[in-house]
């Protein structure tokens, strides 16, 4: 997309050497603009209107496609996001307890006060991951997040049992498993994930605030592992 | 010469169009979102069903969102009224909770940030919570202690508040976006 700007058009060369700013401006959008019509086929008072209006239209298709490449590259170019944040500052493939969100700083931003949290960043690269996770005084969830920050699979103790023992592997490490032992392994999870690298987030419920000291304890057996032999 | 319109419009265009992003990112997360009150939900915008304006604002905001199976965040920046919530004033968030297996209610100043006080609260919990008789709730924010269930604003300007549902059985899926379901009214009063 380019203003068809035609070098003979004379009201270039008609337009007066050195006026103001702002007239040089506006002579020069209304002579760019004025190439797209015909020369002619308006009357020479509709004329400005819409060039005008053309200016407009063309600013805002233009801006319109800013945006959507904005946004959508918006994943891409984030540094910050929040597999960055927590891969920069931990180790992968071990589970991590987070320090709890104080006024001045929190690992993530819009975390739970009343929660204890634990992350492991995974890369599953080399091999599969055996995550467990026992269950808390109260409620405790696993969630698991792409690399892009969006989870992708989540459970809660209510659904898992005492303790939440589940396997998270890629797709072909998935394929790769024996058939056989998908059947005989049937309380064992198998979690599929759609990226190399991800992070597994566990969330513990806090009921009362004096209970946080036990709930970090308990929460300190939870790990992330390679899982060990098949 | 002919270089200057067109840089303009291109300029202009550009501002527009990232002015544009900027705003969708700060104040949205995605354009699937759940009204209620003054509440508002995005229940799948942490999930990889997400639109791409959730995708954008998870990337930029980097924070790691509720799974819906997990839980289910609501935001309120403003009152019933659709006045900004300020911490001079005396606000006040009456109802009765949807069910779900425990909920959380934290005030945070216009960043996300917590409010440092004293007391070190920053929300209550379902279990922490006073109820009434018939199972409503009533909590009041203020910059000033008061009885009952408290939580302080530090006077911040703009405050937020976050009503995080835990293991609710009701699907919002199927509740076609809108009114999906009744939560606590937030009313301001005596403000300065």
């Amino acid at each position: 997309m380019s203003l068809p700007l035609d070098p003979q058009d004379e009201r270039f060369d008609e337009a007066p050497r050195r006026p103001p700013l702002p007239a040089r401006v506006i002579a020069a959008l209304r002579a760019g603009l004025s190439g797209a019509l015909k020369p002619g086929a308006l009357p020479e008072l509709w004329r400005w209107p819409v060039n005008l209006a053309l200016a407009a239209a063309f600013v805002l298709v233009l801006a319109g496609i800013t945006h959507i490449v904005s946004i959508l590259s918006m994943p891409s170019l984030a540094t910050r996001n929040g597999f960055e944040r927590l891969s920069d500052q931990f180790d992968s493939n071990t589970m991590s307890l987070l320090p709890d969100p104080t006024p001045q700083e929190a690992t993530l931003p819009m975390m739970d006060p009343a929660f204890v949290t634990a992350v492991c960043p995974y890369d599953l690269n080399d091999h599969p991951l055996t995550v467990r996770v026992p269950a808390t005084a109260d409620y405790t969830s696993v969630s698991f997040y792409t690399a892009e920050g969006l989870a992708f699979y989540a459970l809660s103790d209510q659904a898992a049992g005492k303790v939440v023992e589940l396997d998270l592997m890629n797709a072909d490490q998935k394929a790769a498993l024996p058939e056989d032992e998908e059947v005989t392994a049937a309380d064992r999870l198998v979690i599929e994930s759609p990226s190399q690298e991800g992070i597994v987030l566990v969330r513990a419920f806090v009921r009362d605030r004096g209970l946080k000291s036990e709930v970090r304890r308990q929460l300190e057996a939870a790990t992330c592992a390679p899982s060990g032999g098949s | 010469m002919r270089l200057l319109p067109l840089s303009l419009t291109l300029l202009v265009a550009a501002f527009l169009g990232l002015a544009v992003t900027w705003f969708a990112v700060s104040t949205s997360r995605g354009l699937d979102s759940v009204r209620s009150g003054a509440w508002v939900g995005w229940p799948r915008s942490g999930t990889v069903k997400a639109d791409p304006y959730a995708r954008a604002a998870v990337a930029r905001s980097g924070e790691l969102p509720l799974e819906l199976a997990d839980g289910l965040v609501f935001l309120a920046r403003e009152d019933d009224k659709g006045r900004p919530l300020d911490g001079r004033c005396e606000t006040r968030i009456v109802g009765i909770l949807p069910q779900a297996r425990l909920w959380t209610l934290t005030v945070m100043d216009d960043g996300g940030n917590l409010i440092a006080n004293d007391a070190r609260r920053y929300g209550f919990t379902s279990a922490e919570m006073i109820y009434d008789t018939d199972g409503a709730i009533d909590v009041r924010l203020s910059p000033r202690a008061r009885p009952g269930n408290w939580l302080p604003t530090g006077a911040r300007p703009r405050l937020q508040v976050a009503l995080r549902l835990y293991d609710a059985p009701f699907s919002f899926a199927s509740s076609g976006g809108h009114e999906a379901v009744p939560l606590p009214r937030i009313v301001q009063e005596a403000c300065p």
